[in-house]
């Protein structure tokens, strides 16, 4: 059965605002394709556009092949799982699992035999009688599940719907969602601002910004090789340090950053990097290392946080003033970590493979309160 | 119920505002009923012969209904009647609940909601009169029916029982929408969509989701409706006479042309349990409690 989606140039505008721009894309049948991005970049309008609870403005959506204009919600091979799970309170935790086969006409035996099949998958085995609202956070969302895939859809949409729950039940539920997701062979198209999530769920990931797709990739190659400095910025955490291109051999770029001296790293996107063009590199914490002195980039050390199986340090660097975040594992000896206080001097260097050369794109806008990466630069 | 009041207000005040209310309840409410509750109990006697051997307390007036068969077939005529005008206005107001909690937007519902509610700033009975214009024997109703050649002779809709149920159902409209509309209001949008979403189509929403989640403003809604119905007075005297006549106007002519209170008294409870009756009847089959009506 090809359970595969299709958006062939889809537009949606409400008036005057363009909620997604023309974006298209290909969902592979039994994908777990996951859409990360910020609040209000579009994730859950795109999905009630796959579920048919808004109409594209413009552009075509597949699914298995088929156009689905004019195709209204209750007749697609879709399900969703809400934001909010929105079960039925009034019904029972067996009426609401049944709810889509009693539409379908369903004789009652087999209604209830699925049922049954379905509360033993997401592990409700006996709750089958109780109402929804006796349940505990965690069962409810595998109702909200069984109840979705009860109707055996192709394509399972799920909206943020882990975001209720506790962190400890949060990732008890990332591995049974995925378990889930194996053993039906479903396409699951998940949407989630929490790129944890994203990055340990999915085969794939788009990351999104502002209504525009700005990369595709599976979670290694996005975290490895973002393409624009928005996915380098929101996915994981980067130093950004701004530079000019000297040269570029394949994808090695050398990089001349002003009182920083030579800097060099990978290029990672399609788009082109002239010579003496403005670029930014960026370089994770963690891939930053302590270096003899004369070596690497110098920086004062402002704060130092310890989280356990890691030291978090807050520096300043020496010939331009910019932050530099350095993230220092366990690898590093006592003594040396010991060595690390506020106030000090230290040498960081980064092995160019690590570091990603992109366009400048003047660098994303942040979220005046959080700190938090809210949407792309704008070149 | 003191102990929140003294929190607020001290004790002093609070017992003060507690008397208060036992007061007005016994003297303004349960006194009054009581004595009716005597009245009705009573035979109608002259005053010579009060508190002789006959003044005692007796059934025949509530047997009176009984044997009489013209106000039984009216008293059962206003049941039944009743019971149709609160589902014709069920049948009117859930639709309009519904596109007021759900489709409208916010100005296009507070607009209809001033449409619905600026009538009702005008006194029943001349509310009621202008039905009666409307729906005059000549009046402007049959005149564009006769126009748009839906019929040949102008229909006779007063008194009789379409004038009646018109009229009522304008006249009480609001208390069966208002309940209603709050209701759906308050269900979540989501779980509509859910419901599309699995499959089902618009009736099988209204009937598995909106519906169940409206019931106890429904109930309430009828519950009105029909006490507001069963009890009316100017709608079916202006609208209905001599046609279709009324229990009320019965209690009516028995307090004030008969000059028989203790007759007239007896019917009056008589109403009214029915009216209890219908009332425990719509909270069974609706599956609602009292706590649930008074939301
Ligand atoms: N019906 C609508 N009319 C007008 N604007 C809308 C409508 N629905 C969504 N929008 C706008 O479209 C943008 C994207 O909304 P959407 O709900 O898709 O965001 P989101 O990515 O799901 O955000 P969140 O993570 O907060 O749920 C927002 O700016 C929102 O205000
Ligand atoms: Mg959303």
């Amino acid at each position: 059965m090809d359970a595969s989606v299709e958006l062939d140039r889809v537009v949606m505008r409400f008036g005057d605002f363009t909620a997604i721009e023309e974006t298209s894309l290909a969902i592979a049948s039994g994908e777990f394709f996951s859409f990360l991005g910020p609040s209000g970049c579009g994730k859950t309008t795109l999905l009630n556009i796959v579920s048919g609870f808004l109409t594209p403005s413009a552009g075509a959506v597949r699914i298995g092949g088929e156009a689905m204009a004019g195709v209204s919600v209750n007749r697609r091979p879709t399900a969703m799982i809400f934001q909010n799970l929105a079960l039925f309170p009034l019904m029972t935790v067996f009426e609401n699992i049944e709810f889509g086969l009693e539409v379908r006409g369903v004789d009652r035996k087999t209604r209830r035999a699925t049922s049954e099949r379905l509360l033993a998958l997401v592990a409700l085995e006996g709750s089958g009688p109780k109402r929804v609202t006796e349940l505990s956070g965690g069962q409810k969302q595998r109702v909200a599940i069984a109840r979705a895939l009860a109707v055996e859809p192709r394509v399972l949409l799920l909206d943020e719907p882990l975001s209720a729950l506790d962190l400890k039940l949060r990732q008890h539920m990332r591995v049974e969602l995925k378990a889930i997701q194996r053993k039906t062979g479903i396409t699951f198209i998940y949407i989630t601002h929490d790129q944890g999530e994203a990055l340990n769920m999915s085969d794939r990931v788009a990351v999104m910004s502002a209504g525009r797709i700005q990369q595709v990739a599976d979670p290694m190659t996005l975290y490895r090789s973002p393409q624009t400095g928005f996915v380098a910025a929101f996915v994981g955490e980067n130093n950004r340090l701004e530079a000019k291109v000297i040269d570029r051999q394949g994808e090695r770029v050398r990089l001349d950053g002003g009182a920083l001296g030579e800097l060099s790293g990978r290029a990672t996107a399609p788009t082109p990097l002239a010579n003496g063009a403005a670029a930014a590199l960026y370089v994770r914490p963690e891939h930053l290392r302590p270096v003899a002195p004369g070596q690497g980039l110098e920086a004062t050390i402002e704060a130092l946080h310890f989280e356990g199986a890691w030291v978090m340090l807050e520096t300043r660097l020496a010939a331009s003033g910019e932050k530099l975040r350095v993230q220092l594992g366990h690898e590093l000896s006592r003594q040396h970590l010991e060595a690390l206080r506020p106030g000090q001097n230290a040498h960081f260097g980064f092995d160019p493979e690590d570091a990603v050369v992109l366009p400048d794109d003047g660098g994303p806008a942040l979220d005046e309160a959080t700190g938090e990466v809210v949407e792309a630069g704008h070149v | 119920m003191f102990r929140q009041l003294k929190a607020r207000f001290g004790g002093p005040l609070a017992a003060a505002i507690l008397a208060l209310l036992g007061i007005w309840l016994i003297v303004m409410v349960t006194l009054p009923q009581l004595q009716m509750i005597d009245y009705s109990l009573r035979p109608n006697l002259l005053p010579a012969q009060l508190g002789g051997p006959e003044d005692r307390w007796t059934l025949t007036n509530y047997v009176t209904l009984f044997n009489n068969e013209i106000h039984r077939a009216i008293f059962f005529k206003t049941l039944w009647s009743s019971v149709l005008v609160t589902l014709l206005t069920l049948a009117v107001s859930y639709p309009l609940a519904y596109y007021l909690a759900k489709l409208a937007s916010p100005r296009q519902a507070a607009l209809c909601l001033l449409l619905l509610i600026i009538p009702f700033w005008i006194n029943e009975i001349l509310r009621t009169y202008s039905w009666f214009i409307i729906l005059a024997f000549r009046g402007p109703l049959n005149e564009v029916l006769m126009m748009l050649g839906l019929i040949e002779r102008p229909i006779r809709f007063l008194s009789g029982d379409a004038g009646v149920m018109v009229g009522m159902v304008y006249a009480y409209i609001l208390f069966m929408v208002f309940p209603i509309y709050n209701a759906i209001e308050s269900l979540d949008d989501n779980q509509v969509r859910a419901a599309r979403d699995l499959g089902a189509g618009t009736l099988r929403t209204h009937r598995r989701i909106i519906i169940p989640h409206a019931k106890p403003g429904i109930a309430t809604g009828c519950i009105m409706t029909f006490m507001l119905a069963a009890g009316s007075y100017a709608v079916p005297a202006l609208l209905g006479s001599p046609g279709s006549r009324w229990f009320t106007q019965i209690i009516y002519n028995w307090f004030f042309e008969g000059g028989n209170w203790n007759q007239g008294a007896a019917y009056a409870f008589l109403l009214l349990i029915l009216c209890i009756g219908f009332m425990s009847l719509v909270m069974k089959v609706f599956k609602v409690g009292l706590g649930d009506i008074a939301k």
